[in-house]
């Protein structure tokens, strides 16, 4: 069964149908790019499938035992983030918040997966470091850990390099892929650079207003949906 | 230094406001992390107008301010929450526009109702003697929540901080806990803000978690320092208010700003010794600038604020009609205190925490006992009865109801159930005599020693007032069946009916506005046409722009004449008196 089973979703933002008609499944170990021009949705699907939006109409569901709390999340930076004063091993722990349960502080196994998750990520090295002083790439993975932390199954990144410069991105991009290879992670990722998303993506979802594309890479770079998009120029 | 400190804890206001003021700079250094961090830090800004204009309506409808402001502030902080995050009005405007709405609300209904008095003003500004025993009871419940709040959900505070759509989606409860800070923060504006002033109170919110972040590099950092500099801002902000007479709200946020300039120093050094590597400096660099800043801190601490040991003794008076009558008796034998300093605002008058200490300390006390001076009775179960002699002025003589002369202007018309009494007391000659007699009784009670001197004293005075009166009795048969106009505020209540002299005015003796409607000024204008009225009276010390309209109006000059409740600076300098004064009110009645 798929981790995510997603049939004839409509969605909304702001009453105003954005996406129509979306059907798409994840299984475990896909690698999802969700591509499409601004406004088209992409954002708002990523809401929906956490949980934070209704769809207004269509099913959505997790199968496979994956629950709402086993989603790991990499949502946009907001600026108020970038100079928040807190340690790089503060943000990456709160992302073991759902699996606290009622105690009162983080126990001792959930400290030491936050620090596994920052070795995973090449950044254990600055876990006492401020967060705000990091570069736009580190603070970028620190977030990632946190994700790491929040699931074992399932992340959903949204843009997670726009504002990196091309090298913290090329660096990045090699996080997601060994994430998804090494640690056998489903990953859903919103991108708005096509080239980079068929470069990484398993499956590509491809969304515009009256309707969607959605398949492996190969049928995409087949497609007349990819054809129009790039404006006619077949793909090699 | 021991004799502020000692002043702070001799009084039960200072130790009521010691209590809830550094209640409340904990609970706002805690909520402000939040707040501050999650970019919603003028929220507190926004509230506190909420809670000024929810304390006008209290205060007119006459309802406990506590009760009433309170829930609707927490009210406002939900209406602002739900429409941030309904996106129909974005943050900062739905901020502004409930709070400058709150403001022109409060504004309006004060103004139609009690006029801006007393209170209104300590809303706005702060008092450090409004807190009563329930604000201690409340203060420490609040705190008692916030420190629980931050204690028992801190994973989850710093999570909702730091990334509200993350926690959102691993399912935090992210509303609940928004809806929790932000009826805390309302709890804490109210009570904090009749202490801070409505216009200050939300910088005890920003302040402190500001100041940290210069210097501290996680969240838990952040929180305990800023509790820390919160609490230090507050205990000097409160010790410099009582050594230099400042407003407490004030001096609390100077010294903010100076921990604020301080740690932005701090700051710079530690980030440009690590960047240059430079290590060798810090140390030094950050060492110096500790020591200047407890220097800065301990500035207050130094001199003494106690009023010089007298064997003298000492008479503190509210106005300067009992002042100078006090003077007048005294002579050298003891030491007379004036509260309203020359050229004060009395309506709005608020004594000094020194003011409160001196008037505890004295051996005779003269108060008038009216409107402007209803601080007096919280802090009269304060003084030590057996120590110092009370003489209320209004008990001496007596009363006239405050009243509405022909085209006076009122203030609120509904409010009939209390009688008001008119306080303006010593503007009658034989008022002037009683209340001079009665100051001579508590000299010479507290003073046997003197008591011939203060009795000699006091019979060469009355005779000086007895000439003053026979003066304006000639003068009121001289101008039998003339009018006078005073385009202002009347305190001559009791002068007019002594002596049987007809006036019109435009407000009432003690009224708080001074801005007359239109209807006022042409009905005064019209009187003075009608019955040929030469001269418009203004009152001394006031703008006196309502006497000159209605003077222009009908032809008239305008002259002068003098309350004798608080004194031009000029006027105090030169060395004037009741005497002198009233016999410039002489001269000009005659020549009017």
């Amino acid at each position: 069964m798929a981790l995510i089973d997603c049939k004839n979703v409509s969605l909304g933002y702001e009453n105003r149908i954005v996406a129509q008609d979306l059907t798409f499944q994840v299984n475990k170990g896909d690698l999802l790019c969700i591509v499409g021009e601004n406004g088209s949705g992409k954002s708002t699907l990523i809401k929906a499938i956490l949980g934070l939006k209704e769809t207004e109409s269509g099913h959505l569901h997790y199968g496979d035992g994956l629950t709402a709390k086993q989603v790991g999340y990499l949502p946009q930076q907001t600026t108020a983030q970038r100079d928040f004063p807190a340690s790089v091993f503060e943000v990456v722990l709160s992302g073991c918040l759902s699996s606290k349960g009622h105690s009162l502080f983080y126990s001792k196994q959930l400290r030491q997966k936050a620090r596994d998750n920052l070795e995973k990520l090449d950044m254990l090295a600055f876990q006492n470091h401020c967060y705000r002083e990091l570069s736009g790439g580190q603070q970028q993975r620190v977030l990632l850990a946190r994700a790491l932390c929040a699931t074992g199954t399932l992340l959903l990144l949204d843009e997670p390099v726009s504002g990196l410069d091309p090298l913290a991105t090329a660096e990045f991009y090699k996080l997601i892929r060994r994430i998804n290879r090494d640690y056998g992670i489903t990953i859903i990722m919103v991108s708005h650079d096509l080239q980079d998303a068929l470069s990484l993506a398993t499956h590509i979802l491809h969304m515009k207003g009256d309707g969607a594309f959605f398949g492996t890479k190969k049928a995409y770079l087949e497609s007349g949906v990819y054809r129009a998009f790039t404006g006619g120029e077949s793909h090699a | 230094m021991p004799e502020t400190l000692s002043f702070l804890f001799s009084h039960g206001f200072m130790l009521r406001a010691l209590a809830v003021g550094s209640l409340i700079s904990l609970c706002c250094a805690l909520l402000g992390v939040s707040l501050v961090l999650k970019r919603f830090s003028m929220i507190g800004d926004g509230l506190s107008h909420v809670g000024f204009g929810a304390l006008a309506i209290a205060c007119a409808a006459n309802i406990a301010p506590l009760y009433f402001s309170i829930p609707i502030v927490i009210l406002a902080a939900f209406a602002l929450l739900a429409m941030n995050e309904k996106g129909f009005l974005k943050g900062d405007a739905a901020i502004a526009l409930i709070s400058t709405g709150a403001l022109a609300v409060g504004v309006m209904v004060t103004s139609m109702t009690t006029g801006m008095n007393v209170d209104i003003y300590n809303y706005m500004f702060g008092s450090i003697l409004a807190m009563s025993r329930a604000d201690v009871v409340l203060s420490v419940v609040l705190s008692v929540a916030v420190i629980a709040l931050f204690f028992v959900f801190y994973d989850e505070i710093f999570a909702v901080t730091f990334d509200e759509s993350f926690a959102k989606a691993t399912g935090t409860r992210v509303s609940a806990y928004n809806m929790l800070l932000a009826a805390l923060t309302a709890v804490t504006i109210v009570v904090g803000m009749r202490m801070m002033g409505a216009l200050l109170i939300s910088s005890l919110i920003i302040f402190p978690t500001v100041t940290a972040m210069r210097v501290c590099k996680s969240f838990r950092k952040v929180i305990a320092m800023s509790v820390a500099v919160s609490l230090v801002c507050f205990f000097t902000g409160l010790l410099v208010s009582v050594r230099f007479e400042a407003p407490t709200g004030a001096s609390v946020v100077c010294v903010n700003i100076v921990l604020l300039l301080f740690f932005a120093l701090f700051g710079a050094v530690l980030r440009c010794s690590e960047k240059n590597r430079l290590y060798r400096f810090k140390k030094p660099l950050c060492v110096l600038l500790a020591l200047l800043l407890l220097c800065a801190l301990a500035l207050p601490f130094f001199g003494s604020t106690g009023r010089p040991a007298n064997e003298k003794p000492q008479v503190v008076a509210t106005g300067f009609a009992p002042y100078d009558f006090a003077r007048q008796i005294a002579l050298d034998n003891a030491d007379v205190t004036m509260l309203l300093k020359p050229g004060e605002e009395s309506h709005t008058f608020e004594p000094t925490p020194q003011d409160i200490d001196a008037i505890g300390r004295c051996d005779v006390f003269v108060y008038g006992g009216g409107e402007s001076d209803t601080w007096v009775d919280g802090i009269l179960s304060s003084i030590d009865r057996s120590k110092t002699q009370i003489v209320r002025m209004m008990d001496c003589v007596a009363l006239r109801e405050e009243q509405l002369l022909d085209g006076m202007q009122s203030e609120a018309e509904e409010e009939a159930e209390e009688t008001e009494y008119d306080e303006h007391v010593w503007t009658s000659v034989p008022n002037a005599m009683k209340i001079a007699a009665a100051v001579c009784d508590a000299l010479c009670e507290e003073d046997r020693a003197n008591e011939n001197n203060y009795r000699a004293n006091n019979d060469a005075y009355q005779t000086k007032l007895q000439q003053l009166d026979a003066a304006f009795r000639a003068l009121a048969d001289e101008k039998q069946g003339q009018s006078f106009l005073v385009g202002d505020r009347f305190p001559f209540l009791y002068f007019a009916k002594e002596y049987g002299l007809t006036f019109y005015a435009a407000f009432p003796g003690c009224a708080a506005e001074t801005e007359a409607n239109p209807a006022t000024i042409g009905y005064l204008i019209e009187k003075a046409k009608a019955e040929g009225i030469r001269t418009v009276f203004k009152v001394d010390l006031s703008p006196g722009n309502v006497a000159e309209t209605i003077a222009e109006g009908c032809g008239a000059g305008v002259q002068t004449l003098w309350s004798c409740h608080v004194i031009a600076s000029e006027d105090f300098q030169n060395g004037e008196t009741y005497l002198s004064l009233m016999r410039r009110n002489l001269d000009a009645l005659t020549n009017a």
